[in-house]
């Protein structure tokens, strides 16, 4: 799918995009909970490449990654992952959250390829930043993938619009430190988010921290165009997943909880 | 392919950059602008001169070792880091970079560990200029290296075990990074080799580059000329290109590296990052790292934690990239074997870090890869007082060699 069904998906309005990491806690149940949270009401989904090194995730990514890669899910596997979930998913903007060695392993080329034939719209490479990204843009504009920068609380204007200008949409992460469940700092955090709208021309996307549709409505108002929820969703997964038989307990549960977050009331 | 995979910021060749998330930018910039505006300073090399001095216990000595010399057959010459102060080179870095930090306005260091050496350091620095000291050391390492523990909380530091993957000093970095994205306000990373993202390679090899300046300085006046072969080992790469940085434009010096062979490269449990890896990025640097095909970073193993890492400096894989050094492995047994030899002819009881390195050049002669009547430099980074329960636990016998 190409990136421009992203525009399509926020014509609709903001749209929250929960995130589930590839092969947690199995391979097959993560294509499932991918459609889960499809029919829960996601209209777009963040995907984590299980990586042996995830510097930017909090506990329980790391966890999810941890569960993943115990279970096996290779690069190769995670592909063919992905393009399940697109298969079962149609219509709904798969973002792709990568490490960069995974990237540059195979090569810029060779990653961006892959990931237009299984069916993703987005890529963000976590630790590729502006700079060093030159090389892998020029492969994702090749690939016809779209390219995401990351932002952050300290992130200068300047800078803002150099990533804005190169970036499907800016992916800002509300809080200064790794990915994870948040308390307070919120008021702080939505200041922001306002400004950072109002600097890139851009869709914003705000992710790190959310947990509570009362926050994603919150950063709605003040202008973030997409919501990612990752650590409490993660975290689901490993509450309520301990043995297979307990597939069908996490398949509800995380549809539920992808529910909460989506419709009021 | 290779233009467009030369690094955009802080490059050695094709290696180096700064690959690390946005959210560290601003802490890499701030570092960045404080090495090149305040270390140049006269302000800051006096400081750095007079602490060097008067607590780090610089210079060291060059110690010849006739003893040594005739077992491995090659004229050989200690530059004993082992003697600084805290037992290591690690002292250096940890001096220049807590100084900085402290210009910089930081009140908090963190750092990371593998064989407690580079922890033990920054809790010892952090306690002499009353700064808070955090430790993130790999519950595996904890458990090899007590008495390491015990010197950093002694010296008021927080050691906080991680017990992420392997649980040695690759966890540790990352951990001190999850830290570091979170604190970056008032606190300083004080990394321990010359690593990760843009400007640390630099930073760290400039405050180790003592080693190589002062001993290319004594070994001209006490032996004349230069010595035709410099040796370190190589684990992250601080002390290697510490030492040899003085003599990178001397081309007549080789300069060799040794890095940990573990129970043999063939048997895939080793650390030999440039010898047996390949271009990955790994802690923020495009480098040699050891890695599956499809870029999942493998778990390396050395007897000696202070080399157990799967990366390695991108300085040092520019230098091999471009054959201006060379490097080479050492097993386990060879440097078990080293440390009892040089305790027993020298009554230098080693790290069992540089005995890799002195592993090498006892068999250097015979294999080859040294020619006779070579004068080999070789960096002694660290004494052997932190290895001796783990070599006793081994239970084998000391070098007998006089009657």
């Amino acid at each position: 799918m190409s990136h421009s069904a992203l525009s399509a998906v926020l014509a609709d309005g903001p749209a929250v995009s929960p995130c589930l990491v590839l092969g947690d806690p199995t391979p097959d149940l993560s294509v499932e909970m991918a459609r889960a949270a499809v029919g829960a009401g996601a209209r777009l989904l963040e995907i984590e490449f299980p990586y042996s090194d995830p510097v930017a995730d909090g506990p329980a990514i790391q966890a999810a990654v941890q569960r993943s890669l115990a279970g096996g899910t290779s690069t190769s596997r995670a592909f063919e992952l992905l393009g399940r979930i697109a298969e079962t998913c149609p219509g709904t903007p798969l973002n792709l959250l990568v490490y960069g060695n995974l990237v540059h392993r195979i090569g810029y080329e060779c990653f961006a390829e892959r990931a237009v034939a299984a069916g993703a719209s987005t890529l963000l490479v976590t630790d590729i930043p502006l700079e060093e990204s030159v090389p892998l843009r020029r492969a994702c504009r090749r690939a016809g993938l779209g390219h995401v920068e990351l932002a952050g609380p300290l992130t200068p204007a300047a800078r803002l619009q150099r990533l804005a200008a190169v970036s499907s949409f800016v992916y800002l992460a509300g809080f200064q430190g790794v990915t994870g469940v948040r308390r307070g700092g919120f008021d702080a955090m939505l200041h922001r988010v306002a400004e950072v709208a109002e600097i890139v021309d851009v869709p914003l996307c705000l992710g790190f921290g959310l947990s509570e549709r009362s926050q994603i409505v919150r950063a709605f108002g003040a202008g973030a165009g997409i919501a990612v929820v990752g650590s409490h969703l993660v975290r689901v997964v490993g509450d309520l997943y301990r043995t297979p038989s307990d597939a069908d307990r996490l398949l509800s549960g995380y549809g539920a909880a992808v529910r909460r977050l989506i419709s009021n009331g | 392919m290779k233009a467009s995979l030369r690094p955009r910021q802080g490059a050695f060749g094709s290696f180096g950059g700064r690959f690390a998330p946005e959210l560290l930018t601003p802490a890499l910039e701030e570092l960045e602008t404080a090495r090149r505006e305040i270390v140049p300073t006269r302000t800051f090399r006096d400081e750095l001169d007079r602490e060097a001095r008067a607590w780090v216990g610089r210079p060291t000595p060059l110690t010849s070792a006739p003893r040594f010399s005739a077992r491995a057959g090659l004229e050989t010459v200690f530059k004993r880091e082992d003697l600084l102060h805290g037992g290591a080179h690690k002292a250096n870095n940890v001096l220049g970079q807590a100084l900085l930090a402290r210009h910089m306005g930081k009140s908090r260091l963190i750092a990371e560990t593998g064989a407690g050496q580079h922890g033990t350091a920054t809790a010892m620095i952090a306690a002499r200029f009353g700064m808070e000291a955090v430790i993130y050391m790999g519950e595996k390492d904890m458990e090899r290296q007590a008495p390491n523990v015990k010197r950093m909380e002694l010296c008021g530091a927080e050691v906080i075990p991680v017990t992420a993957g392997a649980r040695t000093l690759k966890d540790a970095i990352n951990e001190a990074l999850r830290d570091w994205t979170a604190s970056l306000s008032t606190t300083h990373y004080l990394l321990g080799t010359a690593a990760g993202p843009h400007p640390f390679p630099r930073l760290v090899r400039d405050f180790q580059a003592v080693i190589g300046r002062e001993a290319k300085r004594q070994w001209r006046r006490e032996f004349g000329g230069l010595p035709d072969v410099v040796v370190a080992c190589v684990g992250g790469g601080s002390n290697a290109i510490g030492i040899f940085r003085a003599f990178v434009p001397e081309k007549s010096v080789r300069l060799v590296g040794v890095e940990p062979g573990g129970a043999g490269l063939d048997s895939g449990r080793h650390g030999a990052t440039l010898v047996r890896g390949t271009p990955g990025l790994l802690h923020g640097a495009r480098t040699m790292v050891l890695q599956d095909d499809e870029g999942q970073i493998l778990e390396p193993h050395s007897i000696s934690a202070g080399l157990d890492y799967p990366g390695v400096g991108p300085e040092h894989a520019h230098l091999q990239e471009t054959g201006r050094a060379r490097y080479v492995a050492a097993t386990d047994e060879e440097a078990l074997a080293a440390f009892e030899v040089l305790s027993a002819t020298e009554g230098i009881v080693p790290a069992f870090e540089p005995s890799h390195a002195l592993a090498f050049v006892l068999r250097a002669r015979e294999s080859g890869e040294l020619p006779a009547g070579a004068r080999v430099l070789l960096n002694l980074c660290g004494r052997g007082d932190k290895d001796l329960e783990t070599y006793f636990a081994l239970g084998r016998s000391p070098v007998r060699d006089r009657p």
